[in-house]
């Protein structure tokens, strides 16, 4: 029996042995990953009752900030003063919560935590000095009142961007909600409003803007004018659309119809600026799924754009043998519906590509972080995301778009004195509503803000809904963003 | 001499456990998120003091046992209350009186058992008790069902699980009952390839203990127990008969019963797919094993300190997950140590069963420990995801009066066979000795 003892002996060994290399695993080598987690509110634990940088609109508007407690379980409280104005853009830092937002990207730095070892650190302990970081966004916090401001109280969101860097001006969505409660040392009152804020039927913890995502409706045809331009299916003067209220793709019998049953077609220039859905819709067919989604995915569908804010959307496309085997939805998708979908984000990187000639900056909302002693720590450069169109392709688009706020649907877009670009966009819901969609830019020649805004769920179905309802909160937003700019 | 020798190191050793012990309390108590009040203090100092009533007891009635189990057993014992305490402090006197109960149970022991083979006489007194704790929770008045697992009995104002004590006292039966049949059960009649296989009557056992945790399993919804049994069987039949095939049998008969358990419940379903990948779920189903990640992780290598992380986000934290807060606030040289002590209580356990000279005693003393060393591995493995979660008490560092006690009792039987061990040896010594001198004269 002594074998057998032995032997049991070296297997209960063996046992404990994985136990150790296991316990290995867990604690040395994924321990980081486990740390980050989203799950893990550990590491909130940990920075709430340190000081922490402050978050500062472009103008110097302080939207976050740390203050001390008078006593209690924590020392330090976040408060955000300007309420629900930042909400989705700081995001919260909470002990019940986690945190979201720039809060969570630019933690490292705004606990004092980027870029040091743990020996630094300990120096630093015993100096008493902090490393924490101030960040400054690059949103002008009167460009994103007016963009709350003009929304109002309807459902949607507005987002504008500088084409040329790809910095964020406007990041507003309706409804919204103040992180300071939720950020809150009392816990039973942070929970309390987090519930409330779960159990809103609207929703404001969703920062629509780049975390929900829609038909983008007739704003996309700018991507199908474009997939038509750069592959040479579409010449600007000699390719023109038969003047029809219907169009019926091949595979099947049902046809797609213009808005009220209108009578359209003809050039390129005159199908965009009455947004054509005929002929857009055999444009589809013609350049081919292949194309269309290339062309999609040149300007960031289907992918995450990144942003730098967490769990951003990514805007999909269906595949291309998905739509070989289904034309009449390709058809649909190139009008922007059925198969496509889009965050209000990706939408205002459309424009901006077109833009900034046919190149997609790489969006962001940190401009600098600068230490305690006010020197810049870190500065965003802008760097290029994708390539949407070539430079000439980009100009033709641009000067389509320009008609269509001169002479089509989006007249109401136009900045006084400004040569601005426009598409417009209703994404029927089927129900009489629609979703009032507009994309645009100024100005055209040298452009500085691109913008896109959403208002869900309007009353009417009529191509002009999108240039009744949405066309002048971008243009208030242009102009806002043009004098930020200037 | 070899007597006073073991007892003296049994007295440092267990003061050196006190040392650590009350360091780690003081730690904890002085850290920022744990605030233990002043008046649990004087109970670590009972649980300590029990200790060393231990030791006095063993002195006076196992001399010449083994002197480092008790030791080893009361540093786990005090690393457990330390954190009994440091998460709910309304536990921590009722540990301290389990731990009381539990000492006093190790006493009683040491004198109602004088000699180990005593024990062997009523073997089928013990089987019908084990059986009958094992199957006591099932009565329809007494069994309570507690977090899904029917696994507790209540007598009055006392709920305790049977389980627990039928462990040891089926590990009784088994090592009587197999000495007696090692003969017959270890005849080899067929041969299969490599494997010589008994007569098939023969496995018989196997299949009963087979059919008795199965029972366990689905009757009363605890895989870990279910599991502990079988191994438990499978491992003393293997080392009183020597013969490898009851093993192979056993795996064979494991894997059978563990499909089946898969096929047909859906909490053994939700641990195996926990056990794969927490993280689909990690708020639902994942949680609490996605906790004890999150707590082990966030302890690394050096741990947070004692009372300075927060392992009360863990479910069920004091009693199947305590390992977690320890790895937190110990960090891995914490669990690493906490591993240290099972290995070192197993390998003192079979370095008694190889040394004891009766077979019985043997077979009990390689059993009881199997017990141990099976018992902690099932439950840190569950906790750190080595092995599918299956629910079970953590031998001496869990909160809990019934685990606490029985394994109190699993250590003096092995110190009761150390003891008869040594005492064999320096009787056969001494007649050696007289025979040596009579043969010079």
């Amino acid at each position: 029996m002594n074998r057998q003892i032995r032997r049991l002996g070296a297997a209960l060994l063996v046992l404990y042995g994985a136990l150790f290399v296991q316990l290995n695993v867990i604690q040395v080598l994924r321990a980081d990953a486990y740390n980050d987690n989203p799950n893990n509110t550990r590491a909130i634990v940990r920075d709430f009752n340190q000081p922490r940088g402050q978050i500062v609109a472009a103008d110097g508007t302080v939207l976050a900030r740390s203050v001390p407690t008078d006593g209690g379980q924590f020392e330090q409280r976040r408060e955000y003063p300007e309420g629900e104005l930042f909400g989705h853009v700081t995001g919260y830092f909470s002990f019940i919560a986690g945190a979201d937002g720039v809060e969570r990207t630019y933690n490292d730095a705004l606990a004092g935590r980027a870029g040091t070892t743990s020996i630094d650190d300990l120096g630093e302990l015993l100096q008493g000095e902090s490393k924490i970081a101030d960040v400054t966004l690059t949103i002008p916090t009167e460009v994103q009142r007016v963009a709350r401001d003009s929304l109002g109280d309807r459902r949607g969101s507005v987002v504008a961007l500088d084409p040329r860097t790809g910095a964020v001006l406007a990041l507003w969505s309706f409804p919204s909600y103040d992180p300071t409660v939720i950020s809150s040392v009392d816990i039973e009152a942070a929970q309390q409003a987090r519930n409330e804020v779960l159990a809103d039927e609207a929703n404001p913890l969703l920062a629509r803007s780049f975390r929900e995502t829609y038909f983008p409706g007739s704003t996309f045809k700018v991507v199908t004018a474009t997939a038509g331009l750069s592959s040479g299916v579409v010449d600007v003067d000699s390719t023109t659309y038969p003047r029809s209220s219907e169009y019926v793709p091949p595979l099947t019998r049902n046809p797609i119809n213009n808005f009220g049953g209108s009578v359209c077609g003809g050039a390129l220039f005159d199908i965009l600026e009455v947004s054509c859905n005929t002929a857009f819709a055999q444009m589809g067919v013609d350049v081919g799924a292949a194309t269309l989604v290339t062309q999609a995915e040149a300007f960031g569908f289907n992918q995450v754009p990144p942003l730098d804010l967490p769990g951003v959307e990514p805007s999909p496309v269906s595949d291309v043998p998905s739509f070989e085997r289904n034309t009449p939805v390709l058809a649909m998708t190139a009008i922007g519906q059925n198969a496509v979908r889009s965050t209000p984000l990706q939408m205002a990187l459309v424009a901006a590509g077109i833009a900034n000639g046919g190149q997609v900056l790489t969006p962001h909302v940190m401009n600098e972080i600068r230490d305690q002693e006010g020197q810049v720590v870190q500065r965003w450069e802008p760097s290029s995301w994708t390539r949407a169109a070539s430079p000439q392709v980009a100009a033709t688009v641009r000067d389509a778009m320009v008609g269509v706020v001169e002479e089509g649907t989006a007249t109401r877009l136009a900045v006084p004195g400004v040569a601005t670009a426009g598409k417009t966009g209703t994404a029927q819901l089927g129900n009489g509503l629609s979703h009032a969609w507009i994309i645009g830019f100024a100005p055209a020649e040298a452009p500085r803000v691109a913008v896109a805004v959403i208002v869900e769920a309007q009353p009417g179905a009529s191509e002009q809904t999108g240039g009744r309802v949405a066309a002048p909160i971008a243009q208030a937003v242009l102009g806002a963003g043009l004098q930020a700019t200037a | 001499m070899i007597t006073a020798r073991r007892r003296n190191t049994e007295l440092g050793l267990i003061v050196l456990g006190a040392v650590i012990t009350a360091a780690i309390y003081t730690l904890a108590s002085l850290g920022t998120t744990a605030d233990l009040p002043a008046d649990i203090g004087p109970f670590l100092g009972v649980v300590l003091a029990l200790l060393l009533g231990a030791h006095v007891a063993t002195r006076r009635l196992a001399p010449a046992g083994d002197g480092v189990l008790l030791p080893l057993a009361g540093l786990l014992n005090g690393l457990g209350y330390v954190w009994i305490a440091r998460l709910d402090e309304n536990l921590a006197a009722l540990q301290a009186t389990w731990t009381a109960v539990g000492v006093t149970a190790f006493v009683a022991t040491l004198v109602v058992v004088r000699r180990s083979r005593d024990l062997e006489r009523y073997r089928y007194t013990f089987m019908l008790i084990g059986v009958g704790l094992l199957l006591m929770p099932l009565l329809p008045v007494l069994g309570k069902t507690v977090n899904g697992a029917r696994i507790w009995v209540g007598l009055g104002p006392v709920s305790f699980q049977p389980g627990e004590f039928a462990k040891i006292i089926l590990a009784i039966f088994f090592a009587s009952y197999l000495v007696e049949k090692r003969e017959v059960l270890g005849m080899g009649a067929n041969r299969l390839g490599p494997l010589t296989l008994p007569e098939l009557r023969h496995f018989g056992p196997v299949l009963v203990a087979w059919a008795a945790s199965l029972v366990v399993m689905t009757a009363q919804r605890d895989l870990g127990s279910s599991l502990l049994f079988f191994a438990l069987f499978v491992v003393m039949l293997w080392v009183a008969t020597e013969r490898a095939s009851y093993l192979a049998v056993s795996a064979l008969l494991f894997a059978a019963g563990a499909f089946a358990a898969w096929s047909l419940f859906s909490h053994v379903q939700e641990r195996i797919s926990v056990w794969l990948d927490p993280w689909v779920d990690a708020s639902g189903q994942g949680y609490q094993v996605a906790q004890a990640a999150f707590a082990l992780a966030w302890g690394g290598v050096a741990g947070t300190g004692p009372g300075l992380g927060s392992p009360d986000r863990i479910p069920l934290v004091e009693t199947d997950f305590i390992f977690a807060a320890i790895g937190e606030e110990l960090g891995l040289f914490g669990a690493a140590a906490v591993l240290v002590t099972y290995m070192l209580m197993i390998g003192t356990g079979l370095r008694i069963a190889v040394r004891a000279q009766v077979p019985f005693n043997k077979l009990l003393a390689a059993g009881l420990t199997a017990i141990l060393g099976i018992q902690s591995f099932i439950i840190i493995g569950g906790v750190i995801r080595l092995v599918p979660l299956t629910g079970i008490t953590l031998p001496f560092v869990s909160y809990g009066g019934s685990s606490l006690i029985a394994n109190y009792v699993l250590l003096a039987l092995l110190i009761r066979i150390s003891d008869d061990s040594a005492q064999a040896e320096a009787d056969a010594g001494g007649a050696a000795r007289s025979l040596a001198g009579t043969g010079r004269r």
